[in-house]
């Protein structure tokens, strides 16, 4: 019953914001929501904490894994919900697009990311996974300029050719668990297939299921080359919606990825899956890297360094080992954060200078000071800079890649870091420093959209200092699933 | 074996043909409504195909799953599809890049590559090779309209096909996934194209055409 | 008795063509909600173009007069290699299907020949159209009959039937499926049918064969219409032999043959039907998609032959 109460919650939430949610009680609605949710998870997370692995009928289930994802999604829903309540306080009611659909679609997206992660069935993570992006699609088209159309149907249709494909590698692996043996009643649950005896009899059908399945769900990851959708999609959402996307739903994309790995690796040895993550691991690293040099647009190359991320979360799980899995679940919390940040900060320049082309930005030190800060402390954390949290999880990747003599991997990583620091630390300056005619219109940062941000500061530093004993625990019980 | 027996047997080993038939007037279409009635026909050859394996098979699961292909495929989104167009008021014919019999070339080049591929697989799974084939010629072809196509409705109807591939896939090796998962898929392919459709309309609305391929505003 | 059967044979597709031409034309004007000329119309039509007098304009040469009719002996000898109620046809052996669509080359060679030596403009433009057509529409042409003859393993037409007669109707594959499809596309543009050519219109935009046939006058007219009749007889029964034949009869007893032509002629009648609803309700393509249109049935010919090795059933 427990179980169901993260799922129902928001469910019922936006039925009720749909239903009542008019004339400015959307947001209190909202928050009321939200907050009862948030409980909801944490207990969730709680008991799996301190008790193991939670059932519910056929197809939910709750382990040490899901239990850190879980815990993921709550802390920045939270933190994207305060910010959101001032944040929108200029969108024009069209259809579709007033604060009271906003929430409903807000609470839809969250209900089917927690439906990913407390899947016990393949086949319903799968229609989780689709429900993503089907309810964050009219999220990314929120505003309904031009690029906001562009960018919602690109991601819509982008994403759901891969899921496409990741259905066929789901088939391809039910085939698989049938013809070893298994029943077909429990062929797509993720429990019976870690314990398939015969499972890794039939190794060119897992090996095409898992190819299939990379593909797809890497597609929702963000994977180079199929990331084509990411940037745009990231970059012309609202800014509480890109923190979302950035840090949450590509986490659980990456959750299904580990989810399947496990199988893989459990049945025909961890070779094959960690060499294609490793692979597209690098390749997003080094692309995206590269490609944050010339970005013009800030949400834009906030972005990139988000599939960046993906990548390096993706070398963590491909090298393996108890400091590279330690190292990429650590870091997908931590980059999250991070990017939330960044979105926060980036979303208030909006606000006030209402572009986001970088080069139209000028003298932020001056015009937005705490603004300014944040970046400034969002893009060292984001860039790994120590103390920041994202420092650690980089470190213990990196060490995992030298443990192993991984040369190539370390030098490409190393190097991209540094191309990556100079990049924004040049856009950055640009923005900063740069001498502008005309202040901006409006300066403010209203309090709701202060508070996430310094909490997410204090968060970062603190983690980057010191990782909380009770976190660590966590992180270990996830691996232990693995 | 009766006559039931037979008929379902043949329709199995012989709906394969008509799918590739198909694919190769998919290819050759012109007009996005052309296109929504072959994927129509295409979805009621696999509903068939469906019912012959819910005989064979004596499966009552299989049935619903045939139902709601039938209601799905062939009535509802065909429908809602050319309702759209109607709606849409877009002119009639579409430019693709490659045009005609070109097309139809690079259909028929894709379902040899179909059973080329098929060919060692079919054999280890024990699977007919045909209905395989036709499946992944299905998916092929749906990513090839995607790409081909320029307008926004036709890579609906792309994914579409994508889609009938890769349930075809699906049904001639494991006879089809748990009805709760069936029904699951279904369903988010439904809520899918509804969404699709409002963002359609929505292209439509701020652009005033429904030519994807001038969305390329947002480049880098 | 073979013999007299054979000879049976050819006299029905040469003398009975006129009257599937207006078989055809009355279903059409059936349809079409008219009430149409009476279908013995066209051997009326042809009478009274033998009694007329047969002009040639002043710069032809011979070949004005002598077109015409070797246009219709090639015809008919293609027609009779055409099996239509036994397995065999009067003329007949390995490869005779090349032979098949050689002669009706032949045919449209002089044809076209004929229509430029009338040194008129619709002859000239009908020529070449009509040229294209036929250089387009002879690959699928061969490629459709050999992916047939393949599967068969027989070269002869006559070979090709018998094989197929004793093939179970549903165990259709794949081959003759696509190799059906190809040749439906190649009859329809064969014989000029809407959508590749329309058999009733006489404007410049939309003629192909009858601008060729326009200078013509008098008996050299009439061969032309009746090689026109005969070559859909011809093509159409070429069909129904190759795709459709059972019913065919298997002895040379009276009775089976009866018959086998009580069941040809309601084939020809079913495939007149279908013939007459398709040209009712398709428009008539435009010239730059004729060259699409035969693509198609190339690339499905291609199909065809390359299935005949994967075996599909």
């Amino acid at each position: 019953m427990m179980l169901l109460l993260p799922l129902l919650i928001p469910i019922l939430g936006a039925g009720i914001l749909l239903g009542f949610g008019a004339h400015g009680r959307a947001r209190l609605l909202a928050l009321v929501v939200g907050g009862v949710e948030i409980v909801a998870i944490l207990r969730v997370v709680l008991t799996v904490y301190s008790s193991g692995p939670v059932q519910f009928g056929r197809f939910l289930r709750a382990d040490g894994l899901s239990a850190f994802f879980l815990l993921n999604i709550a802390v920045i829903s939270g933190l994207a919900l305060v910010y959101s309540l001032d944040y929108l306080r200029h969108v024009e009611g069209q259809r579709f697009s007033s604060a009271r659909w906003f929430y409903t679609l807000l609470f839809f997206f969250v209900f089917t990311m927690i439906g990913v992660c407390l899947s016990a069935n393949l086949g319903l993570l799968w229609i989780m996974m689709e429900a993503t992006t089907l309810a964050s699609a009219l999220l990314v088209g929120f505003y309904n300029t031009r690029g906001a159309i562009e960018a919602g149907w690109k991601y819509l249709i982008v994403c759901t050719v891969g899921i496409a494909f990741a259905l066929f590698g789901t088939i391809v692996l039910y085939l698989a668990a049938i013809k070893s043996g298994l029943s077909p009643a429990v062929a797509l649950d993720w429990t019976a297939l870690m314990a398939a005896p015969r499972l890794g009899s039939e190794v060119a059908l897992l090996k095409l299921a898992f190819v299939f399945v990379i593909v797809g769900y890497g597609t929702k990851v963000g994977f180079v080359p199929m990331h084509s959708w990411l940037p745009d999609a990231h970059a012309e959402a609202p800014s509480p919606i890109s923190a979302l996307l950035s840090g949450v739903l590509l986490n659980c994309a990456m959750y299904t990825l580990l989810r399947y790995d496990a199988i893989v690796s459990r049945a025909i040895g961890a070779t094959f899956s960690h060499t294609l993550l490793l692979i597209f691991g690098v390749l997003s690293l080094v692309v995206a890297g590269l490609l944050i040099v010339v970005q013009r647009d800030l949400k834009r190359m906030l972005a990139y360094s988000s599939v960046e991320h993906m990548g390096i979360v993706a070398i963590g799980i491909g090298l393996g080992g108890p400091l590279g899995l330690y190292g990429a679940l650590l870091h997908t919390f931590n980059h999250s954060l991070g990017k939330t940040l960044l979105f926060f900060a980036a979303g208030n320049v909006r606000e006030n200078f209402g572009t986001l082309r970088m080069d139209r930005i000028g003298g932020l030190a001056r015009s937005l000071p705490k603004t300014a800060l944040a970046l400034t402390l969002g893009s060292l954390a984001i860039v790994g800079l120590p103390p920041f949290a994202l420092f650690v999880s980089e470190f213990a990747i990196l060490s995992e890649a030298f443990a192993q003599s991984r040369i190539w991997v370390a030098t490409l990583f190393l190097a991209t870091l540094s191309v990556v620091f100079g990049g924004m630390f040049h856009h950055l300056s640009g923005m900063f420093y740069r001498d502008m005619q005309q202040s901006p219109a409006a300066k403010r940062l209203a309090l709701s959209e202060a508070v996430p941000i310094a909490i997410i500061a204090v968060g970062l530093t603190w983690f980057g200092v010191h990782v909380p004993a009770a976190f660590k625990g966590l992180i270990e019980r996830a691996m232990a699933v693995l | 074996m009766d006559i039931v027996q037979l008929a379902a047997g043949k329709t199995l080993s012989s709906s394969a043909v008509f799918l590739l038939l198909t694919v190769l007037l998919l290819a050759a279409a012109r007009r996005v409504s052309t296109s929504i009635i072959l994927f129509g026909l295409q979805s009621a050859i696999i509903t068939a195909q469906v019912m012959a394996t819910a005989y064979t098979e004596k499966s009552a699961e299989a049935w619903v799953v045939a139902g709601m292909v039938f209601a799905l495929k062939v009535v509802a989104i065909p429908s809602a599809l050319l309702w759209l167009v109607k709606r849409l008021k877009s002119p009639r014919a579409v430019q693709p890049a490659i045009s005609g019999a070109k097309a139809v070339f690079v259909a028929a080049f894709m379902i040899f590559l179909s059973y080329a591929v098929v060919q060692p697989y079919a054999r280890e799974a024990s699977v007919p090779q045909d209905a395989l084939a036709a499946a992944v010629a299905l998916i092929l072809t749906g990513a090839f309209l995607m790409v081909n196509r320029r307008k926004a409705l036709m890579q609906i109807v792309g994914l579409l096909v994508l889609e009938n591939g890769i349930f075809l896939a699906a049904l001639t090796t494991t006879f089809g996934m748990p009805l709760i998962v069936e029904i699951g898929v279904f369903f988010d392919l439904l809520m899918g194209i509804l969404i699709m459709g409002v963002f359609a309309f929505r292209i439509r609305d701020t652009f005033d055409h429904l030519d994807v391929t001038k969305l390329r505003r947002l480049r880098g | 008795m073979t013999m007299l059967i054979h000879i049976l044979q050819a006299l029905l597709i040469v003398l009975g063509a006129p009257l599937l031409r207006g078989v055809v034309s009355k279903m059409k004007a059936r349809i079409q909600r008219r009430q149409g000329a009476s279908i013995w119309r066209p051997y009326a039509d042809l009478g009274k173009l033998f009694r007329k007098e047969d002009l040639a304009p002043p710069l032809a040469s011979p070949v004005f007069r002598i077109a015409p009719r070797i246009v219709f002996s090639a015809t008919v000898v293609a027609a009779l290699l055409i099996p239509l109620f036994r397995p065999s046809a009067l003329l007949g052996g390995p490869g005779d299907f090349l032979l098949l669509v050689y002669l009706l080359a032949l045919a449209r060679f002089f044809l076209v020949l004929g229509a430029m030596d009338g040194g008129g403009a619709f002859g000239g433009m009908g020529g070449s159209r009509e040229v294209l057509v036929s250089a387009l529409a002879e690959a699928p042409f061969l490629l459709g009959i050999i992916a047939v003859a393949i599967v068969a393993r027989s070269t002869e037409l006559a070979g090709i039937v018998g094989w197929t007669l004793h093939e179970n109707f549903f165990d259709v594959s794949a081959v003759h499926i696509l190799a059906f499809t190809t040749l439906a596309m190649v009859a329809i543009a064969e014989t000029g049918r809407i959508p590749v050519d329309n058999p009733t219109a006489h404007l410049e935009l939309t003629m192909i064969h009858e601008a060729m046939v326009l200078e013509h006058s008098g008996p050299s007219l009439a061969f032309l219409e009746w090689a026109n009749s005969v070559k859909l007889g011809l093509i159409m029964s070429f069909l129904i032999g190759l795709f459709l034949p059972w019913g065919m009869a298997t002895s040379a007893s009276m009775p089976s043959i009866a018959l086998s032509v009580g069941i040809y002629l309601i084939k020809m009648l079913a495939l007149a039907m279908v013939l007459a609803l398709v040209e009712s309700s398709v428009a008539k393509m435009r010239m730059y998609a004729v060259p699409d249109f035969l693509g198609i049935a190339s690339a499905t010919g291609v199909l065809a032959v390359v299935f005949t090795v994967f075996g599909g059933k």
